[in-house]
């Protein structure tokens, strides 16, 4: 069953134009994976499916149900939640309750269950003994991972998790991998947003290709890679 | 650990409220009357306090509230022949009906934005108020001259007004330190994209509280002006008021249940043993002490007493 439908998304900044009649579809338990050089649109798309920025044109849609045009919040609360790439938090709660808030509020939670789903979620990422921290102190690849557990906690069946990998060490990349996986096991379908070919490779069951706000290719991982136009866009004219 | 300081914060609460039901029992006049004045303060600073202490929205025009609450008792005791009490609870009803009416476009605006937008607003009641009997013809603020209410009975009455007001804006702001909804608030304080990103309706809360703190500033001003027998718009309306809303809350130590009532209390308290001697010398003092407070003290006077107690570290 498709869950999340992007049909002729156009994200319009002034005459910039992030976003070109970009269709995206995806199916439940997949893992899409996008990519595309920087400024290419990628998180464009993600703010413009989790309702933080208003289309230009076209639409999104859930489980069959149009959701653009919903707030944010109400997007959230339908199941889809995101991620940010520069790892977003509530500095001064501590890392315990960041995660609350996405229990409480996009889970619909009273504050005991919001609390103990929240401690479960904490010690899913690996930060169980983070939680009573106030969130600022955390390193940055503890704050994907906090990141990540307060989407989790949301309840959300779609996550979008925007370059949820970068700049982790080879051994933190290959945690972040196994964590990943164990997210899909448990019955989530993920858009993936990753400039790591290889943590790519390793995650996607489909890999959208993304170029000045374009599709430029979309099918299997390594089909994808050996595209020409793909070559092209990422290391230029010289290497197709 | 996080329990027992509750508790004990839970009781002294309660002890403290209770001398200060019992200390009419004990202390003459001019105690009393600077008690209620102090409350009053703490009541307005302690509103203010719900919306920027918690949401992080700093409202520039709480003052329209205040003005309302003054006329709008006034207007129900005098026009309408209904008791004070009910005038009063009224008064604040139709502050928060109008709160949600100006909240509900105004919150949308972001930091500076809305600080300013409410500001401008205050400034515009504050004509309107002045100008409304001239304008429609229906007698109700007496323009620049004001009113004069019935003469009420004593002071002791609006001692334990003040106090109970004072005492519910405390309460919601110690639920809020607890609650679902005070999380959420706080949420939308601390990073207000990543709040709607998780799930929370950032509007809809902050118009809830925007319009409980609405309701409590109504109130003070509408026991305040009955208390007075004398209001007018300017003063009602005046921005004078919002900036020692704004000072005391964040002297006292702005997101803090406690704070605004102890910034009410020494600032009311300065003002009474410095000012009336010297005037000039005072207003140099607060000046200093508002360029100092934020600079040297971020958590205000609260979180002095914090640091004392050692709960949790400042830059937590
Ligand atoms: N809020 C915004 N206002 C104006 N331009 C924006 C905004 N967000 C992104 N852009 C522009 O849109 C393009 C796509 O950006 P983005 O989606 O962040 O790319 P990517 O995530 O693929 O690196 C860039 O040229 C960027 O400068
Ligand atoms: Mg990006």
């Amino acid at each position: 069953m498709t869950l999340l439908e992007c049909r002729g998304v156009t994200k319009a900044f002034g005459s910039l134009v992030a976003l070109k009649e970009v269709d995206l579809a995806l199916e439940e338990g997949e893992t899409l994976g996008i990519i595309g050089p920087n400024g290419a649109g990628k998180s464009t798309l993600f703010n413009a499916i989790a309702g933080l920025l208003p289309l230009t044109a076209g639409d999104v849609h859930y489980r069959g149900r149009r959701i653009s045009g919903l707030p944010t919040h109400a997007v959230c609360r339908l199941g889809i939640a995101k991620t940010f790439q520069i790892p977003q938090l509530f500095p001064r709660l501590t890392v315990l309750e960041n995660v609350m808030i996405g229990a409480l509020y996009g889970g619909g939670e009273g504050l005991g269950k919001a609390r103990g789903a929240a401690a479960d979620w904490l010690g899913f990422v690996g930060l169980a003994d983070r939680g009573g921290l106030p969130a600022a102190t955390l390193t940055v690849s503890e704050r994907r991972r906090l990141d990540l557990a307060r989407v989790l906690a949301t309840g959300a069946t779609v996550l979008l998790l925007d370059e949820n990998m970068a700049g982790l060490t080879q051994k933190e990349m290959e945690a972040a991998l196994t964590l990943l996986r164990a997210v899909r096991e448990r019955g989530k379908s993920l858009v993936v947003i990753e400039h790591v070919m290889r943590a790519i490779v390793g995650i996607a069951d489909r890999v959208l290709v993304l170029n000045y706000g374009e599709k430029i290719a979309e099918g299997h991982p390594h089909e994808v890679m050996q595209d020409p136009t793909v070559i092209k866009a990422y290391l230029g004219e010289a290497y197709a | 650990m996080a329990r027992r300081v509750e508790l004990s914060w839970g009781l002294f609460a309660l002890l403290v409220l209770a001398i200060l039901l019992a200390l009419p029992l004990g202390a003459g006049p001019y105690a009393i009357r600077l008690a209620a004045v102090i409350f009053m303060w703490a009541a307005l600073a302690g509103s203010w306090n719900l919306l920027a202490g918690y949401a992080g929205a700093v409202d520039l025009g709480p003052v329209v509230y205040h003005g309302i609450g003054a006329f709008g008792t006034a207007a129900l005791m005098m026009r309408a022949g209904l008791p004070f009490l009910v005038s009063v609870a009224l008064a604040g009803g139709v502050a928060a009906a109008i709160a949600f009416v100006i909240g509900t476009p105004t919150l949308r605006l972001r930091g500076a934005y809305f600080a300013i937008g409410t500001l401008a607003l205050a400034e515009s009641a504050k004509q309107l108020a002045l100008a409304w009997d001239r304008l429609t013809g229906i007698p109700l603020t007496g323009g620049s001259a004001g009113i004069s209410l019935p003469l009420s009975a004593g002071y002791l009455p609006f001692y334990y007004l003040m106090l109970t007001v004072m005492a519910c804006v405390t309460l919601t702001a110690l639920w809020l330190e607890r609650s679902k909804f005070g999380y959420g608030l706080r949420a939308i304080g601390e990073n207000d994209r990543l709040a709607e990103a998780s799930g929370v309706d950032i509007h809809a809360l902050k118009r809830r509280v925007y319009m409980a703190s609405a309701l409590f500033i109504a109130w003070t001003g509408g026991i305040e002006g009955y208390w007075l027998s004398y209001i007018n718009a300017a003063e009602a309306f005046g921005t004078a008021i919002t900036f020692q809303m704004v000072v005391m809350a964040l002297l006292g130590g702005l997101g803090t249940p406690f704070g605004p009532l102890l910034g009410a209390a020494f600032l009311t308290l300065a003002s009474e043993f410095l000012g009336t001697r010297f005037v000039y010398h005072y207003l140099i003092g607060i000046g200093l002490i508002i360029v100092i407070i934020p600079l040297f003290m971020p958590a205000g006077l609260a979180g002095l007493v914090r640091l004392v107690r050692r709960e949790r570290p400042l830059t937590a």
